[in-house]
């Protein structure tokens, strides 16, 4: 690439080259009509000379063009009017001849140079938007981000000669540098073109340690949101291109901002197909699996209560080994069943089903489901009768009651009583379950939430240690908290919370009595 | 069991649990026909004219609730809907598509007992209420004179209470979905109100319930609806 002092030395060089080539064009023009001189009329001459500084006007422009009519001038009066080779004229006539000549030829420069000035401009135009053109095809082509700053890098620099840098966004909204290692790119630049994307203004500004660059900071606007800066870059000599040229920096920047917008979009696209796809995957592969693993176990449970149900009854052995058979079946069912939903929950698409409704139902209906399950321990529900409607998933709540009632029987002695206490506090109704027994390891007592941790290691006590750890999962969906807790009197307690939230209001009734019903 | 034996119609593609099914039936005295797919289902069940139908949710060929919709469009016969768990929002969609009730897999030959004798009892009966004298626990309820009365004492219920309970009494043995209670009690427009349901619930159990919290006969079918239990 040529410095910039190469630049201007070629420029004075061509300018330099054109006056010359003016001038020589007078001079052949006089050669040429020297030998014509017997036959021409001195008005011819001055014709031919005029057309001559026509013709420098339209291939050089103003300026030579003006130098030739002065030029032709001097060589009219010097070779052709008498005295000739002497600028002294005989014949004062001669002196409008002059006048008139020089200003025919100026006149004739302006226009012609004029005119050549607005097809310059006019192809200039043409080039430009050919050439945006050009940027527009190659930015709708473009499937990356890299692709969109290389095409723009590319343009930029063979219309403007400046250097590029595409800075857009990344998830944490922080501006990242596209195609290009972030380091390379300085801090002041970074600031600038910060405040560009946050103000959504055009900055100009010159930073001084990248050598002398003056940049220009165009946010691009997209039709929702700002979604990045193109930052163009040009060396201080070239600096008014960047003014001259706002209007095509403007129109690459909204090219840049459709093309990015555009590959925005198609990422999102694609994003939540994905997920629609992976989701839908994960959900079949789920229901499949509840499917085929609860088939058997249901022929299992049945078959065998059919064996422990069969007349005449099977002898004492077999009767207690079918009965075994049932209950396995039974608890496999429940391991099966908490580790469908806690995969359920941790895929963390879980659709709640939240209803108001009171705490009490979904007791009464865990205690009864769980049945036999809580061999024999009696519970003893204690709910304050101002308790709210409070809002939950009763399928999910109706889990929590039911693992932590279990929990419960399984590590309390003989046929201990379990108590379900509740109490409404300012913004959440706090439930605690206790039992008596030995309660949970004083150590453990944030750890036993987690997967697969069980109070006591190696335990003869059954089950996976996924019980809790779901009680947690539906808890905190619900947003409430739940924690462990061994009471000064012994045993163990679990206590979670629930949000009160607004319960919704119930049209009071009139209080008549059915038996006066109309 | 009535003289004649009833008829149960199995439509299940398991044939273990079709084996057992058919097990605990025989050992109660019924005939069984058996269909592993919808659609032989619904044949069978024009042609063989059967007491009450045996429908699990997870066969390969159909949707329940266009089984129960086809069939109620010309058959009353009842419907017991066997389901997994995970599936509670599919059985709203059959109860409400007019089968009577369900069991969760999997379930013990007991429990399936209960409801069968349940459903063919009520299909016996016509589904009327033909003793205008009803008892549950120590309540009796007098229909003719709109009384109920607990222990001998006056039990004094709202009117929506009262036709809370009748609607519940007249289905006893069957799971009626919150929906189908609200239409019902309340009027169509409170259908999304569940919450009125739940709570007039709550008061029923509270006057007739001798542990509210522990209901014997107002019990609740999580997620699904209720069920009215003598």
């Amino acid at each position: 690439m040529k410095t910039s002092t190469d630049i201007s030395s070629d420029k004075s060089e061509a300018r330099w080259r054109e006056y010359v080539f003016a001038l020589a064009a007078c001079g052949f023009t006089a050669l040429a009509a020297t030998p014509l001189r017997e036959h021409l009329d001195l008005a011819n001459t001055v014709m031919l000379f005029l057309l001559t500084v026509a013709l420098v006007a339209v291939r050089l422009g103003r300026n030579p063009a003006i130098l030739a009519a002065f030029f032709s001038v001097a060589l009219f009066d010097f070779f052709f009017v008498p005295p000739r080779f002497s600028f002294a004229v005989n014949d004062a006539q001669y002196l409008v001849t002059f006048a008139v000549m020089l200003a025919v030829a100026l006149i004739i420069s302006h226009l012609t140079a004029g005119l050549r000035q607005r097809a310059l401009e006019a192809k200039e135009r043409e080039r430009r938007s050919r050439s945006l053109y050009g940027l527009a095809k190659a930015l709708a082509g473009a499937v990356s981000q890299e692709q969109v700053r290389e095409v723009t890098r590319i343009f930029l620099r063979d219309t403007l000669r400046g250097e590029t840098s595409l800075l857009l966004p990344d998830a944490l909204e922080e501006l990242t540098a596209i195609g290009e290692d972030l380091s390379t790119i300085s801090l002041p630049l970074l600031y600038t073109a910060r405040s560009a994307f946050n103000s959504g203004q055009t900055i100009v500004s010159a930073h001084v340690e990248d050598g002398d660059l003056r940049s220009l900071y165009l946010p691009l606007q997209g039709s929702t949101r700002m979604r990045g800066v193109l930052v163009v870059s040009v060396p201080l000599d070239l600096a008014h291109a960047l003014q001259d040229q706002r209007p095509l920096l403007q129109a690459v920047a909204s090219l840049v901002a459709t093309a990015v917008e555009r590959l925005h979009f198609v990422e999102v696209a694609q994003d939540s197909q994905l997920q629609i796809a992976s989701e839908r995957l994960r959900s079949s592969i789920l229901s499949a699996l509840s499917h085929d693993v609860r088939t058997p176990l249901t022929a299992l449970y049945g078959l065998a209560d059919t064996l422990v149900l069969s007349k005449p009854p099977l002898p004492e052995g077999l009767l207690d080994t079918a009965s075994a058979i049932r209950d396995q079946a039974l608890r496999l069912n429940g391991m099966v069943g908490n580790l469908l939903d806690m995969a359920r929950l941790q895929a963390g698409k879980i659709t709640l089903r939240k209803e108001w409704q009171p705490l009490e139902e979904v007791i009464g209906a865990s205690i009864k489901l769980l049945g036999a399950g809580l061999q024999a321990h009696p519970v003893k529900v204690n709910l304050p009768s101002d308790l709210p409607l409070l809002e939950f998933d009763a399928v999910l709540m109706e889990r929590v009651f039911c693992n932590l009632l279990e929990n419960a029987a399984k590590y309390s002695p003989g046929s201990a009583e379990i108590t379900i206490s509740a109490e409404a506090r300012a913004a959440a109704v706090e439930v605690t379950i206790c039992n008596p027994g030995a309660g949970f390891p004083p150590d453990k007592l944030e750890k036993i939430f987690e997967m697969f941790e069980r109070g006591t290691l190696e335990s003869a006590i059954p089950g996976v240690g996924i019980g809790l750890a779901i009680c947690r999962a539906i808890v905190e969906v619900h947003g409430g908290q739940i924690q462990a807790f061994n009471p000064a009197a012994g045993g163990a307690c679990v206590r979670f919370s629930l949000p009160c939230g607004k319960p919704p209001a119930i049209e009071a009734e009139s209080a008549t009595e059915a038996g006066e019903m109309p | 069991m009535s003289a004649v034996p009833s008829l149960v119609l199995v439509v299940e593609d398991e044939q273990q649990i079709r084996r057992f099914v058919r097990a605990a039936l025989e050992a109660e005295g019924c005939r069984v026909a058996e269909a592993q797919t919808m659609a032989q289902g619904l044949v069978d069940a024009g042609t063989r004219k059967p007491d009450l139908i045996i429908l699990d949710l997870g066969l390969p060929d159909g949707d329940g609730t266009h089984f129960v919709q086809d069939l109620r469009a010309w058959s009353n016969l009842p419907v017991l809907v066997l389901s997994a768990r995970s599936t509670e929002y599919d059985k709203i969609g059959v109860l409400d598509a007019g089968a009577d009730d369900y069991l969760t897999k999997p379930f013990s030959v007991g429990e399936l007992l209960a409801r069968v004798r349940a459903l063919l009892r009520r299909s016996k009966a016509g589904g009327e209420i033909e003793n205008s004298m009803q008892h549950f626990g120590e309540v009796e309820v007098d229909l003719a004179r709109r009384q109920v009365t607990r222990r001998g004492a006056p039990v004094h219920l709202t009117p929506l209470e009262y036709r809370l309970l009748c609607v519940l009494l007249a289905n006893a043995g069957k799971v009626l979905t919150h929906r189908h209670l609200l239409r019902d009690v309340w009027g169509p427009s409170y259908v999304e109100s569940s919450h009125y349901l739940r709570v007039y619930v709550g008061h029923l159990r509270q006057k007739l319930e001798d542990d509210p919290a522990q209901p014997r006969h107002f019990l609740t079918e999580t997620g699904v609806g209720y069920r009215f239990q003598f």
